[in-house]
Order: C-alpha cells, then structure tokens, then sequence
C-alpha cells in the first residue's frame, strides 16, 4: 500500500466517543478513518437514555439544538422500591432549562442519535466505513501503526479507541487485561412505545418537550444495582443495571428480576399497554476513576471514551455520553497539536485535564465507595418504604411515637445508627 | 469492456415494519437496504464478470432514497453504479419497472448479460427479468442455480420443481438467479472504503423517455394476520376433551 493512503487517524468504533473525535480531526483538516462494525453507527449501541448538553456544545457551538435528541429533562426523579410499596421524589428546578441557553440534557436513543453524529463527522470530511469489525492491530518497532479488519489493512499515524467497555484493542495492545467483573455492571434494557400524549399524561408533562429522567432503588433484589426509567419522544427506556459477580450467586435471572420491576405496581400504570421494540443488553463501568486503566495511551495509540474507562455513576445518576465525547475533543487537540506521534499520548493526558475530565472523575471516585454500601440496595428503600407506611397509616389505635418507630423499623431491616454513621462518613469524602 | 449489469432494488426493512392492532401497517420506522436477493444478483455480476473479462456494474431504479444504496451496492465488488431516478418508482409496477432499468440498459451501452434476482425481498412480484427481456428482444433464463459464460455462449442450471434443467443461449441475454445461488459476501474494509470513489451516473427518467405510469394501482395495504379462537379445553377427563376438541373443530367447519 502506498504511503499516500495512510491516514492521519483510525478511529474505532462510531459511538459518541469515536465520532466526535472524528468531528474534531476531520474540521482541523485531518484525514481521519472512522471504522465501525454495526451495519449503521449506533444500530447495536445501547445506552440508558440521558446526554448532558455541554459536552455537545464543547464539541460546536449549537450542535445540541440540532442533535437527534429526544425530550429535554425538565423532572429528574428518584424511586425507591420496597415490596409493593414505592416513593418517588420529584425534583424540579426551571433553571436547568432555561430561554436562551440549551437545556440541560435530552433523554436519547442511541440508535438515531449515533447516526446523526457520524453523519456530522462525514459532513466534516471524516470517512465512515461501517459495518466493518477490527479484528487486530499493526504493530511495528513497538508502536501501533495501523488496524487489521478481515483481510485488510490500514495505516495510520494513530490508531485511537473508542470500541467501548471491554475494549478489544486495548486488549490488544496490552494496556487493559481480561474483564474485571467487579469494575462492570450489566445492564438491560427494554424501549417500550407509547403514544406521546400517553407519556405526558402519565408523567405529568405539558408537552411533547418535556421529559422525566428516573433513578430506581430497590428493584434488584439486594444486588448491587438498580434501575432507570427515561421517557422518549414516543417510548419509555425502561432497564436496570446489576454487578454480574452477584447475579450469578443469586437465585433468580436477571430477566426475571426486572420482569418484577416491570410488573411492580409503581412502575407497571407507567408502561401498561405499551409495545416493547427493542430489547438489549450491555456491559457498564461501575468503578469511576478507579476504573482507568494506568496507561491508556502507547505511541501511535490512544484510548477514548468507554475503552478508557471514563464512566461516572453516582447512584442518582449515570454519565458516560457526555464523557465519551469530551475526551473524544481531547484526544483530537492532542493529536492536531502534537508534532510528532510520540508526544501524541502526554499531550492527550493534559488535554484530558484541560477539559475537566478527570478533575471531575476525581471528584466523584467516593461515590463508588458509597455505592459498595450492600444495605442501600434491598434495606434501605425498605426501611424508607415501612416508615413512610408508618406515617401513613391511620386507624383507631394510637400511633407509635414516630423516633421509636423508626428504630424499631431500623431493627426490623437490620440497619444500625452505625451503618448510617459509616456511610455518612463514606459521604462527607464526595 | 462490455458489461455485466445486476439489477437491484432499494427495499424497507421488512424487520423495521410494524403492524398496528388494526392490521394497518407502520412503514415509517422502517430503513433502506438492498433486497436481500438482490445481493445475489450483484454476487453473481461480480463472479461471472471476473471469469471473463467483463465489467461488473449496478443498476437501480429508485426514489431519492436510492441514494443510500450505491456506495452499499459498490462495495459488493461492482465498478460502476448506474441510477435511473424517480419518484415514482415507490409505487411502480413490474411494467414500469422494466421499463425504466430496460431504458437504463440502453442508456449505458455494451450490455452482455443482465442478472435480476428472482424477485424482490418485499413484493416477490417474479417480473422484472422477463420483461426486460421482452422489451429488450433478449432471450430470458429464469430460476438460475448456477450458470457459467464460455464465449459468447451461457449456460445456465435452472431449478424446477422437481429436476434441474441446463440451457444455453447466446449473449446478450438476461437472466434472474434464485436466492440460493451466489451467496453474496460480505464487503472488507478496503471495497467499502473503495465505494466512495467509484462512479455514479444518474439518468433521469423524463431525459430517457420512460413511461412512468402504472397500470397497477394499489388500493390498500394490510397485515395478514391468522385470526386465533384462543379456546382452552380444560379438564381432566381426556376422552371428555377429545370430544370437545372434535366439536369445536366442527364448529368451525374444518371437520
Ligand atoms: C445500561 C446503560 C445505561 C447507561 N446510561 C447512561 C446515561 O443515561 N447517560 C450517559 O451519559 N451514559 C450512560 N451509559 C454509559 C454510556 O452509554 C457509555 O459511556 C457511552 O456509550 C460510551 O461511548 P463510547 O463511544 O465510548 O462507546 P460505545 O457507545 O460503546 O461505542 C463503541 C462503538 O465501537 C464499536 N466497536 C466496538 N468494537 C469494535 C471493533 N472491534 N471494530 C469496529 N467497531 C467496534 C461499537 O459497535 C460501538 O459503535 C449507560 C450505559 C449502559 C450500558
């Protein structure tokens, strides 16, 4: 192959990550290969629902007005779960979507929405060859010269990763070993169609804009894990997410705990009569800025998105999108700025810090020990739920005083003041 | 170099068509792709050309939405994509359809063989491949398994229902392929990145003359669903639900 049809970059992988370092190569006027192996970017690409806008406004100005985007979050919701019983906190803060500025993020479908971007890319001057896996890399005096997809090969001055969790070629390239099953979760999720008015009414949205993003406690049976609900234009995305290492302990599948979820009396009016169009499964990282791997770049290699590890979930929320594509810009202005491949890696490093994303993984690494918290899974939204019965309840007798009430609740689930102490404790680090 | 043209279609995504409860049917969600059979066809202009010496090219007759389909159509191996262009090739008939890719045929010139697949993924109408041989005046082999050119002379194994019948004819001539025969493959990285750069002609269809109106107009579409009695014969007593078995299949007039 002559040298002339050697690319500036190969990047692995269309997701949100992929494409929006292409985006960036492509507008500085680098000639960047976009290799994806689903037929369309994003037609196997699973994702919960929810895209923070900034990180879409970083990658150009205005982008987020005309992403294919679903409804803008104006109700973020919390539900915990304890037997029949639920509570729901319904959150609410006009200035998170304000006039003039973009909202603060959509509910997404990934499908559309990883087309849409690639599509950006293409526009740019990217090129997309989809439908294509990445079997291996080139490797040549100890750095990464280019991919091998089936019979093919392809040269470039940097091969970057964005091939998501489980990243193949960082395998290959010997920067991450095999799949840590306590750093992942697996998630499932179902896209349930209602019509849009449908979704209004029983959200208690005023219009077709408007969406819920919900958090969900309790739905996992104990294990380390939970659920989310977010509603779309015309469908809700319903799934959960669990640490694998405890599922296979468990007694019940993962499909049978969340067929519970989904039949659970807070949960099911929300879905009832709706059509479930897509079903998936996905792997998610679970361990925050623990879960980078020591060197994510080698020369002539770079890691992004997912493959890196940059995940944030803080257990009310899950941010990986908005990751992906910051880092995408990151390894773009190191790759536009470098002079030559081998300051390519150091440079990303601090266009990563540039950018602010690991100041704020760093800043969120203690949610993950909070979230080790066993208890916050099944006895916590119990508790929560007996007491709030508690309260509730009315009948001819006198009631309990409430402070002993709650202890003796407390001691019914197994909670100790010393478990809440530990955990306020665990807290006061984020 | 005289060509090999494989015919294809642009279809929906039969995967992506929804049926509503009243047995009306949603194409709005549905994506674009190459009838699966069609894919064949292209397999059977790649190999075929390759063995001797011709030049394999596409042919399509479709909306704006064909756009989409000729990189993909480039990258199963052929060297030129040729687009007659219609709006209203969404509701062509089978006349229509020969029409149109028969004008395509004439417009690109030195056309030795034609390959159709037997008939689209979505209509199955098994038409295009014999009327383009009858508007072109060329003899017309369907149901092809496996064929092989010598010369001039085609010799083609056609499946029937019940034996295998082998003809020859000489070229120019059209032939459909059935769907399994020619496995289409799976394009690499280099023939989808080739696909880009390959060259594209667009006829339109008032500038070739093409008749444009159906004869065939479709009136309605509607799901076909098995209506289901959804009757449970409970009890323990099996000669007692043999018999109500028995009845209710009379009922319904199938005994
Ligand atoms: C259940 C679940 C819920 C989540 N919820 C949210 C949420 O609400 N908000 C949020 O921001 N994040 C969420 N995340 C995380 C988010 O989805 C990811 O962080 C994000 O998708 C990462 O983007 P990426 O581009 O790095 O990787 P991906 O989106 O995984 O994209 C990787 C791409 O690479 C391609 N690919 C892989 N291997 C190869 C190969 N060998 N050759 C060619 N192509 C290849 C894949 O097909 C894919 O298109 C969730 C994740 C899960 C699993």
């Amino acid at each position: 192959m002559s040298e002339s049809e050697k690319f500036d970059a190969i990047i692995v992988g269309a997701g949100p990550a992929g494409a929006a370092c292409a985006y960036t190569l492509a507008r500085e006027g680098k000639e960047v290969l976009v290799i994806e192996r689903g037929d369309t970017p994003g037609s196997k690409n699973v994702t919960g629902g929810r895209i923070y806008t900034y990180a879409l406004e970083m990658l150009d100005q205005g982008l987020s007005e005309e992403a294919a985007l679903e409804r803008k979050v104006t109700r973020e919701q919390v539900m915990l779960l304890g037997g029949q019983r639920a509570i729901t906190i319904d959150f609410h803060d006009p200035s998170f979507n304000r006039d003039g500025h973009p909202p603060m993020s959509y509910t997404v479908l990934r499908a559309p929405f990883d087309e849409w971007l690639a599509g950006k890319a293409e526009e740019m001057g990217a090129m997309v060859a989809c439908g294509i896996r990445v079997d291996g890399l080139i490797e040549k005096d100890g750095k990464i010269t280019g991919v091998i997809a089936g019979e093919d090969e392809m040269y470039a001055d940097v091969v970057v990763a964005a091939d998501g969790v489980n990243s193949l070629l960082a395998q290959k390239a010997g920067l991450i070993g095999e799949i840590d099953f306590n750093t992942v979760g697996v998630g499932v999720k179902e896209v349930i169609e209602l019509p849009a008015s449908t979704i209004e009414e029983r959200f208690r949205l005023t219009n077709p804009e408007e969406g819920v993003a919900c958090m969900i406690l309790g739905c996992t049976e104990g294990i380390h894990g939970g659920g989310f609900l977010y509603t779309n234009k015309e469908s809700i995305s319903l799934g959960c997410v669990f640490m694998p290492g405890e599922v296979a302990r468990h007694k019940k599948s993962i499909q049978e705990i969340f067929q519970d979820l989904k039949m659970h009396p807070a949960v099911y009016p929300l879905i009832a009569g709706g059509e479930t169009v897509e079903y998936s499964g996905h792997l998610v990282g679970e361990a925050g800025y623990r879960g980078i791997p020591k060197q994510i770049y080698r020369e002539g290699f770079v890691m992004i998105g997912d493959a890196a590890g940059f995940v944030i979930n803080t257990g009310y929320s899950v941010r990986g999108m908005d990751l992906a594509i910051l880092s995408g810009i990151a390894a773009a202005r190191a790759i536009v700025n470098a002079s030559s491949p081998a300051e390519i890696g150091p440079l990303y490093m601090q266009e990563l810090e540039r950018i602010q994303l690991l100041p704020t993984m760093r800043a969120t690494d203690g949610y993950f020990d909070v979230l080790q918290t066993g208890w916050l899974y099944d006895r916590m939204p119990a508790l929560a739920t007996a007491v709030m019965a508690d309260l509730y309840s009315v009948d001819a007798q006198p009631p309990a005083k409430l402070s002993r009430g709650i202890r003796e609740q407390m001691k019914a689930h197994g909670i100790s003041v010393w478990d809440v102490i530990k955990l306020g404790f665990k807290g006061v680090k984020i | 170099m005289s060509k090999i043209v494989a015919c294809y279609k642009w279809v929906l995504d039969e995967s992506d068509i929804r049926i509503n409860s009243d047995l009306s049917v949603d194409f709005s969600k549905a994506k674009g792709k190459i009838s699966d059979y069609d894919r064949n066809a292209i397999e059977a202009a790649v190999k075929l050309a390759e063995a001797v010496g011709a030049k394999p090219v596409g042919l399509t007759f479709g909306s704006s939405k064909a756009r989409q389909s000729l990189k993909d159509a480039l990258s199963r191996g052929l060297e030129e994509a040729f687009w007659v262009k219609a709006e209203e090739a969404e509701n062509a008939d089978g006349a229509v359809t020969a029409r149109a890719l028969a004008a395509g045929i004439k417009a690109m010139g030195d056309v030795a063989l034609v390959i159709c697949a037997e008939g689209a993924s979505d209509t199955y109408a098994r038409q295009t491949a014999s009327r383009i041989g009858a508007l072109l005046d060329l003899p017309v082999v369907t149901s092809v398994l496996r064929v092989t050119v010598e010369g001039n002379t085609v010799t083609a194994v056609r499946k029937l229902d019940d034996c295998l019948e082998t003809v020859k004819f000489e070229l120019p001539g059209v032939i459909s392929v059935l769907p399994e025969a020619f496995q289409p493959t799976i394009p690499g990285l280099k023939a989808v990145m080739a696909a880009g750069k390959k060259p594209v002609t667009e006829y339109d269809c008032g500038s070739l003359g093409v008749n444009l109106v159906s004869a065939r107009k479709v009136m309605e579409v509607k799901a076909y669903a098995q209506e289901r009695r959804n009757i449970i014969i409970e009890g323990d007593n099996a000669a007692a639900k043999v018999a109500a078995v028995v009845s209710n299949l009379k009922k319904e007039g199938v005994l």
